[in-house]
């Protein structure tokens, strides 16, 4: 939305002041085209730049590189964004909506990070409209070497939504938020007139994935430029960091909740561990208990007889052999003996 | 008695009553009712839980009952849970008076109680919602905003194959990450597709002229350290590739070496041998070789001349023992050339040359052998 009437007069001066270098440029050029008959469109035409969106990138303090490069990559790809510097964490979240005032932007993507570990994103439409607070994931930067695409510096790009962003009010909103801050206005002066990439928004597992795919052929063949990320929404406001609360994601847990059970699901585990440990050694400590006297034992006891003593005065009788007429030895003694006969 | 509570001993809790008919009978469980609370407490056997909120429950009779029911029924894994859960609740400061009023009303029943937190209720204004959306809209025109919601495109590859995941619920996994990515890619290019014809329409470039040099949003240093690194893995994969087909190789490269020499060697054992068969005039045809016809031919003629005389004996031997020149490895005279007795002419060697006469005899007695004697002198004399 446009932030005050202009009279058109007004408008195409002030345009004439600002480019007139670049009108001079453009004659000349026209006259060498027109010589090689190559038309190449102006990147801007006069007074046709009506879509006034400016979109502030900022982040506060205590962000780590990855995040650094995620936000120098979003100012590159974004013709119609500004930067600004850190912002101090002391100040409060309503302090944007006067900086975005000061820079005469209209959205705003803040990046607060948390801990040095967690990244959060922000994008506001600046002075009364709504707002969104995401959790970021899965950062891929432009420079990584996998991401093999490339793409003209303020190209316009195109916008691939999911069809389940129709489908729910809050997705529908997001929607919204989504095409007004990413699509690069027409007749931007910084923006090349040529349409070569895609931004792609879809929703798989509750959440915002983020891609950008170069248009390398007119088949639809895409590389990946990059960068890459994921957004998990936590809510949606009414009004720009701040006001009542229109939409809050159930199923978003706070990365500190997530690393807290974690750290719970260990603990219990070795929690478990000791305590069967210990039953065990209780266990092993009664069995080892010295059986108790049985009092039913010695029923059925009976005491034995006494022997009468028997003291020996004479020696025993010598024991009488008995031969073992079967055996060999005894066999070949009688023989003996009877030879020697 | 106190606070209007019926006292009823035959009730539920039967397993309650089991358990204490062993140390009372029912005559003094009916003097503790009407006993003073500190005579009760030192007369009745000790509880052996020794749980601090039973002991301060022990104002009255009933309540005793109700609490000690729920701690015998309960297994001993669970008396630490409550043991636990007790001490948490001690935030939540249910009183005993107002657990037992509870009771009373019959909001609580016997047994173990756990609390349980109240489901948070998540903001989600519908109405709200649609409202500031109709409020934030802007009502763009398509070339402002080249936005477009569709589907993925269709898929050719996996066509035949459908996978179990999205049969089931048309749902994408997040976690399957091939699958995910070319979802993405797919939708981006139904994107494309539909959008094209509109940007025509519309007058929207696409297609950059190769002169056109413009600032990339990748600088070229960049583009040059992502061709360098595609580069260094296509050549590591065909050092894997080469290395892999080396080492097969070199385990057929030796077989086939083998056989190959094998190969030559027998062609060369059958070259010379039909050369020696050709020299020896064995053979008349000369088509086992091309390339050696200009050398055999003039040597073959002057060989064949001279050694048709006296090469009968010559003759017999080869035929018998093969083609002249060392034989490797074979012997002169083995068993079966020993035992050959065919060759052996009676007439011959007894010198029955009958019919011939005087000649027969001439010859015969210059063929026979001399006597030992003789022989015996012409050793001698030797």
């Amino acid at each position: 939305m446009a932030a005050f009437k202009r009279k058109r007069g007004e408008l195409l001066s002030v345009n004439k002041k600002a480019k007139k270098g670049k009108i001079v440029v453009d004659q000349d050029n026209g006259e060498q085209e027109r010589n090689d008959e190559v038309i190449v469109p102006a990147p801007v035409s006069m007074g046709k730049w009506t879509n006034k969106e400016r979109v502030l990138i900022f982040s506060s303090r205590g962000i780590n590189f990855r995040t650094r490069h995620l936000m120098q990559d979003l100012r590159t790809l974004m013709p119609h964004s500004k930067s600004d510097t850190k912002m101090d964490r002391k100040d409060k979240l309503l302090v944007i909506n006067e900086v975005c005032e000061i820079k005469n932007c209209n959205k705003c993507i803040f990046f607060e990070a948390k801990k040095k570990q967690d990244l959060y994103m922000w994008i506001s439409n600046s002075p009364h409209g709504p707002s969104a607070k995401f959790l970021v994931q899965n950062i891929h930067t432009l420079a990584e070497l996998k991401m093999t695409g490339n793409c003209l510096r303020g190209s316009r790009p195109l916008l691939s939504f999911d069809p389940k962003f129709d489908k729910e009010p809050h997705y529908a909103l997001l929607k919204e938020l989504f095409i007004q801050t990413f699509s690069t206005p027409r007749y931007h002066p910084k923006s090349q007139p040529f349409v070569d990439h895609v931004f792609t928004f879809t929703i798989a597992d509750d959440r915002i994935w983020f891609r950008n795919y170069q248009i390398v052929e007119e088949d639809a063949s895409l590389v990946e430029i990059g960068p890459r990320f994921v957004l998990n929404l936590i809510k949606v406001f009414q009004g720009s960091f701040g006001g009542p609360t229109l939409y809050e994601n159930p199923g978003f847990q706070s990365p500190n909740m997530h690393r807290r059970e974690l750290r719970l699901a260990a603990a219990a585990k070795i929690r478990e561990k000791q305590m069967v440990k210990e039953m065990q050694k209780l266990k092993r400590a009664e069995q080892k208990e010295p059986t108790c006297n049985d009092v039913t034992a010695d029923v059925f006891l009976t005491p034995a007889e006494e022997k009468p003593l028997n003291i020996q005065t004479e020696a025993p009788e010598p024991k009488v052999m008995k031969k073992n007429k079967h055996k060999l030895c005894h066999q070949i003694r009688s023989l003996i003996k009877n030879l020697g006969r | 008695m106190e606070k209007g509570l019926k006292i009823s001993p035959f009730s539920e809790q039967t397993n309650f009553f089991s358990a204490w008919s062993l140390q009372m009978n029912w005559k003094s469980f009916s003097s503790l009712l009407t006993m003073d609370t500190q005579q009760r407490r030192s007369q009745c056997p000790q509880d052996h839980t020794g749980n601090p909120e039973t002991d301060g429950e022990r104002n009255t009779p009933i309540n005793r009952l109700m609490v000690i029911d729920s701690r015998i029924m309960e297994s001993p894994e669970e008396a630490a849970l409550m043991a636990e859960e007790s001490e948490e609740e001690t935030g939540n400061e249910l009183s005993d008076g107002e657990l037992q009023e509870a009771f009373a009303k019959g909001l609580l029943k016997p047994g173990m109680n756990v609390m349980v937190d109240k489901r948070k209720k998540f903001v989600n204004s519908v109405e709200g919602l649609k409202h500031c959306l109709a409020d934030f809209r802007k009502d763009l025109p398509w070339p402002e905003r080249l936005d477009m919601t569709n589907p993925p495109a269709e898929d050719i590859l996996s066509k035949g194959q459908v996978t179990a995941q999205q049969a089931s619920n048309g749902e994408l996994d997040a976690d399957d990450d091939f699958q995910r990515e070319m979802f993405f890619y797919r939708q981006a290019q139904a994107t494309v597709l539909e959008s094209l014809p509109l940007l025509k329409m519309h007058g929207i470039v696409t297609k950059r002229p190769d002169d056109y040099f413009a600032e990339m949003a990748k600088s070229d240093q960049q583009m040059q350290k992502i061709r360098k690194k595609l580069l260094s893995k296509q050549m590591i994969l065909d050092r894997s590739e080469k290395a892999k087909k080396l080492r097969e190789q070199r385990k057929f490269g030796k077989k086939v070496q083998v056989e190959v020499i094998q190969k030559r060697q027998k062609e060369k054992k059958a070259m010379m041998s039909a050369v020696k068969k050709y020299q020896k005039g064995m053979t008349d045809k000369l088509d086992f070789l091309d390339g050696d016809k200009a050398k055999t031919p003039s040597d073959s003629s002057k060989k064949v001349t001279n050694k048709k005389g006296p090469n009968s004996k010559r003759k017999y031997k080869d035929q018998k023992f093969g083609f002249g020149g060392k034989k490797s490895g074979k012997k002169w005279n083995t068993k079966e050339s020993f035992n050959d007795v065919s060759s052996f002419r009676a007439k011959v060697a007894h010198a029955k040359g009958g019919p011939r006469g005087k000649k027969g005899q001439k010859n015969s007695k210059q063929n026979k052998r001399p006597g030992k004697s003789v022989r015996r002198k012409m050793k001698s004399r030797s």
